[in-house]
């Protein structure tokens, strides 16, 4: 009996220690002159729509290079735990991976305070600089850093169902905001939800779109530096509310953004907002109304016209390394991938937008309507989460619930919201 | 006299009946949804969650079953789900026998401090789960997620184990002395095997937890070589858009050998320690 | 012969030591470490870059002054009794039923615990639409056959936090196997003896199973608590939290700021999670257990 416990205790030792004695034999430290390994933590995997392209760009290279560089994916198969991982190996100290992508905003900005990560200033010069937009590489530079290189990027405009507008005799989008007002009406005596409004999830993401869009309208493309308190922010609250209560679907609050697209795709609501990805999806292109979408700005509400919501949706950055073969295998890479020509491939197969200039004819006329919008546009600035971060971000759509469902003021929504901004 | 007896004896079916299937129902309807909705696509899906495929569609099972090393993911599942229930139930089993059978200053603390583990968000342990497992050098391995799922069990094992373990009368073990055993006998003829479907319990949870894990899985693996299940239901969840009808024809496919694991485990060795239980 | 004894004692601590290193050495790692490295974390100002800049008790005092966290604090005591004194009772009364071996009970029980290892994700998609304004089952329910008016389960801040503690009803399985193994080990004796003193059936479950389970249930209990102190996923999944913070937890807070890398913060939000959750278990067992832990359960 004694020698069956001891069995027993053998058994815990050689399951807890056997395993970390083969990994540590295992694993062999890079060797100068052999072929670098460079992990890439790709969100793009899977059924995502840069997934097919960007294997193949990584394919090329990898064939190109062959023994000197070769490029491994990492698959992150779900967004939010992708940012999660990243987050968490920074804050152990580690690199998530060799590179990586992630959404800039205020919030991540703080990783350019880490070490970790590649300055990319001293490589990204000539060619390479000009292939990029420059507003996005001014954005992505912070304290004279560039510790991300902006790659995707994405307007976020409003799509007009023009099925439902035919059926209350409407045919062309609003042109002046008493137009737009009028058509609210006629959609709702009509008894169609005019717009598919959400306060749910962690950033109240359509409506988020839509408060921003009112926003930048009246206050100008500068608007997110002035105090929340300020009255364009006020004035943007009541037409959100106004859109979340008169103009939208009784879930409206407490919805998150799965179901305000839903209602969209089933061709319960005329107008939505969202980027150019959705384009992309099949079952939108299998609707019923998908040849009479419209994608348009919002008309002016204030002395903005002609204006976009934009967003740089995914950064690209890297480790930093002392080995120098190691940091020109990876800048390497990254120019290969920012190769106008093959950010063509990726753009035309998935209708993404980028901060690289490519000459990309779109898959299907409402990626056309995207790259014209954005082409045609005057003025362009960010949405409030890529402007101000999560914190406020949370605090927006939290308190539009409440001031939507009447529990706050205007003022008190606003003062709220400038409570929680990092300045 | 009789006749209220059985009028009662009626309602009470009625009552015990009612419970069931109320219950019955709750437990399955969210499982009929998923099945019938895997059936049905996305823009289905999105018009109405309650209502039959207009057509029977195959192809989301066919997706899924195509997702990358699907056999892969299984076969690491398989490995750190069992290996992490044997280490947490043989060592929770072994500490559990100390603390509910033997007297000695300190005991109680050692069971309320360890038991206190039950509490603790493992998302707020993250980033030293992190630095903890790339500092043994296991990331990215099947031993990192065995190690973690076996660990973070530990409180729930402790807690049931030990209180089963405490369950059993004294007079057995006092029994087993005069007869001549030992501490090590103590616990290997009289306690082991008489709380075995306390630790079918507890091996039930410790299964069920690192089966359905997936952050885990993510934060500690980066490569396909150790990546579990959970991961390739995913793969369906890419930047902007779900998949949902797929995704749940993925979880379908993932929720058999858990299922399969829990009838076999799970029933059969309780039915059969309950048929040859020794009576306390 | 003294000597012997001696001896003995010396072996059993060796024993003792023996038998419990390796859950100390892996509680020490994965609990106690973090633990420590959770609490640090709380005194000092940290981002998640570079090195903790201790601060003193600072973050305390900010949660302390903010509403969502008294908003979370109080959810969470909610949850925790919700999840102890209803879905407990829930669980063991479907275990009473269950333990008499009505028709089918095999297949009974392990429909009821199929929930568990049912996805979260796509059990929260299952209970958002069932309780969707416009077009849930539970409102087509409630309009067409009782005529009453629609419930916005998710969207009204009062209703809210009900419907998201309701939909854990499906989870009973999970401690109703715990009750059922525990109860399954009563010797059926004692029931043939109280049938033929007369007994009824209820008389039976309130003088027999229900004393004879009594340690089981308090453990049930104390983990069904514990797990309504930490709950997070299903309810961040559905909710986010929302609306009006009317549905967050100490867990939601917790992981929305870290998602807004506020780790110190959300370190302090896991202690008090963590000295919340003692307190309250430490309460339920002084009320219902006797005042040595380990005499509750011996018999």
């Amino acid at each position: 009996m004694t020698r069956r416990v001891l069995l027993l205790a053998t058994l815990v030792f050689v399951f807890l220690v056997a395993p970390l004695a083969l990994y540590a034999a295992g694993t062999s430290e890079a060797v100068p002159g052999k072929e670098i390994e460079l992990r890439w933590a790709s969100i793009w995997v899977g059924q995502d729509s840069k997934a097919a392209p960007v294997n193949a760009i990584i394919a090329e290279f990898n064939a190109a290079n062959a023994g000197k560089i070769k490029v491994v994916v990492d698959p992150q198969p779900d967004y939010n735990a992708h940012e999660q991982k990243i987050r968490t190996a920074i804050a152990a100290g580690i690199a998530p991976a060799d590179i990586w992508t992630m959404k800039l905003n205020p919030t991540t900005a703080e990783f350019y305070n880490s070490p970790l990560l590649m300055d990319f200033t001293k490589s990204f010069k000539g060619d390479w600089k000009a292939s990029f937009d420059a507003a996005s590489v001014t954005t992505s530079t912070i304290n004279g850093m560039l510790k991300s290189l902006p790659f995707e990027v994405a307007v976020l405009p409003i799509w007009f169902n023009m099925d439902l507008l035919a059926k209350v005799g409407v045919n062309a989008v609003p042109k002046t905001e008493a137009e737009f007002w009028s058509l609210m009406d006629k959609l709702k005596a009509a008894g169609i939800s005019a717009s598919s409004q959400m306060t749910g999830d962690t950033n109240a993401w359509t409506s988020m779109i839509w408060f921003s869009h009112f926003a930048i309208s009246m206050g100008g493309p500068k608007v997110w530096s002035k105090p929340f308190t300020d009255p364009v922010f006020v004035k943007a609250a009541e037409y959100t509310k106004r859109m979340i209560v008169d103009y939208s679907t009784a879930d409206a609050i407490g919805l998150g953004a799965g179901g305000s697209g839903g209602h969209f795709l089933a061709g319960r609501t005329a107008l939505f907002s969202n980027g150019p990805w959705y384009a992309g999806r099949a079952d939108l292109a299998a609707t019923p109304f998908f040849k009479n979408i419209t994608i348009a700005g919002l008309p002016a509400f204030g002395p903005t016209s002609n204006y976009t919501v934009s967003r740089i949706q995914a950064n690209i950055c890297a480790v930093a390394t002392k080995d120098k073969a190691r940091e020109a295998a990876i800048i390497e890479f990254l120019k290969y991938l920012s190769l106008p020509a093959n950010v063509k491939r990726i753009a035309e197969a998935s209708g993404a937008m980028f901060a690289v200039a490519s000459d990309a004819t779109p898959a299907n006329h409402l990626q056309a309507q995207f790259a014209t919008l954005a082409k045609n546009t005057k003025v362009s600035a960010q949405d409030l989460e890529a402007a101000l971060g999560a914190t406020a971000t949370l605090e927006f759509g939290q308190q539009l619930s409440a001031f939507a469902l009447g529990r706050i003021s205007a003022a008190e929504f606003t003062k709220l919201v400038e409570a929680k901004i990092d300045r | 006299m009789k006749h209220a007896f059985s009028l009662s004896h009626i309602s009470a079916q009625i009552l015990k009946w009612t419970v069931l299937l109320f219950f019955l129902s709750a437990a399955l309807f969210p499982l009929v949804w998923l099945l019938i909705n895997s059936f049905r696509s996305n823009l289905e899906l999105q018009i109405t969650s309650f209502a039959l495929p207009e057509r029977w569609l195959i192809g989301n099972y066919e997706r899924a079953l195509q997702v990358a090393s699907l056999p892969r993911l299984f076969f690491n599942s398989i490995v750190a789900s069992f290996s992490a229930v044997i280490i947490n139930v043989l060592i929770s089993s072994l500490a559990g026998f100390v603390l509910s059978r033997e007297v000695f200053k300190g005991r109680d603390t050692i069971y309320t401090i360890v038991t206190a583990g039950v509490l603790i968000p493992i998302i707020a342990f993250m980033v030293p789960y992190f630095s903890l497992i790339t500092k043994l050098g296991i990331y990215d391995s099947l031993s990192a997620l065995i190690l973690v799922y076996a660990s973070v069990n530990i409180p729930v094992s402790m807690f049931l184990i030990t209180s089963f373990m405490r369950s059993i009368p004294k007079e057995l073990e006092e029994a087993a002395i005069i007869d001549g055993c030992g501490f090590v006998q103590r616990f290997s003829k009289i306690v082991f095997p008489l709380s075995q479907s306390g630790l079918v319990t507890a091996g039930t949870f410790c299964f069920i937890y690192s089966w359905n894990d997936f952050i885990m899985a993510m934060l500690l693996t980066s490569g396909l070589s150790a990546r579990t299940v959970q991961l390739g239901i995913k793969f369906f969840t890419s930047q902007f858009i779900t998949d949902y009808t797929s995704m749940f024809a993925a979880i379908i496919i993932t929720m058999i050998p858990s299922v399969g694991a829990y009838v076999f485990l799970h029933n059969r060795i309780i039915s059969g320690l309950t048929a040859g239980a020794v009576k306390g | 012969m003294s000597s012997t004894a001696k001896s003995g004692k010396k072996s059993s601590w060796l024993l003792r030591l023996l038998f419990l290193s390796p859950v100390l050495i892996l509680f020490a790692g994965f609990f106690v470490y973090p633990f420590f490295f959770t609490l640090y974390a709380s005194f000092t100002r940290w981002r998640g870059i570079g090195a903790m800049q201790f601060i003193g008790i600072g973050n305390y005092v900010k949660i302390f002054a903010d509403g969502t966290f008294h908003l979370a604090l109080r959810n969470n005591f909610i949850w925790a009794l919700s999840h102890g004194f209803v879905q407990i009772p829930f669980a063991a009364l479907v275990a009473m039923i269950l333990l008499r071996e009505p028709k089918g009970w095999r297949f009974l029980r392990t429909v009821y615990f199929l929930p568990n290892v049912i996805s979260t994700v796509a059990l929260t998609m299952v209970w958002s639409s069932l309780y969707n304004v416009q077009f849930g089952l539970i409102n087509e329910f409630l309009v067409k056959i009782l005529g009453k008016q629609t419930v916005h389960f998710l969207g009204n801040p009062d209703i809210a936090l009900s419907a998201v503690i309701f939909q854990t009803v499906i989870y009973i399985g999970y401690f109703m196997i715990i009750l059922l193994s525990a109860g399954m080990n009563i010797p059926k004796e004692l029931y043939e003896a109280a049938q033929i003193d007369g007994a009824s059936v209820v008389q039976q479950e309130r003088f027999i199973t229900l004393p004879m389970l009594r340690g089981t249930l308090l453990t049930s209990i104390t983990l069904a608590m514990a797990y309504g102190v930490r709950h997070f996923e299903s309810t961040y999944l559905m909710t986010g939290g929302g609306p009006a913070y009317a549905t967050t937890t100490m867990g939601i807070d917790l992981f929305q700021k870290m998602d807004a890398l506020r780790y110190s913060e959300a370190s302090t939000v896991g202690v008090l999670l963590i000295l919340f959750g003692t307190v309250l278990i430490v309460a339920i067992r002084k009320i219902f257990g006797k005042s040595d832990p380990m005499s509750d359960m011996a018999q």
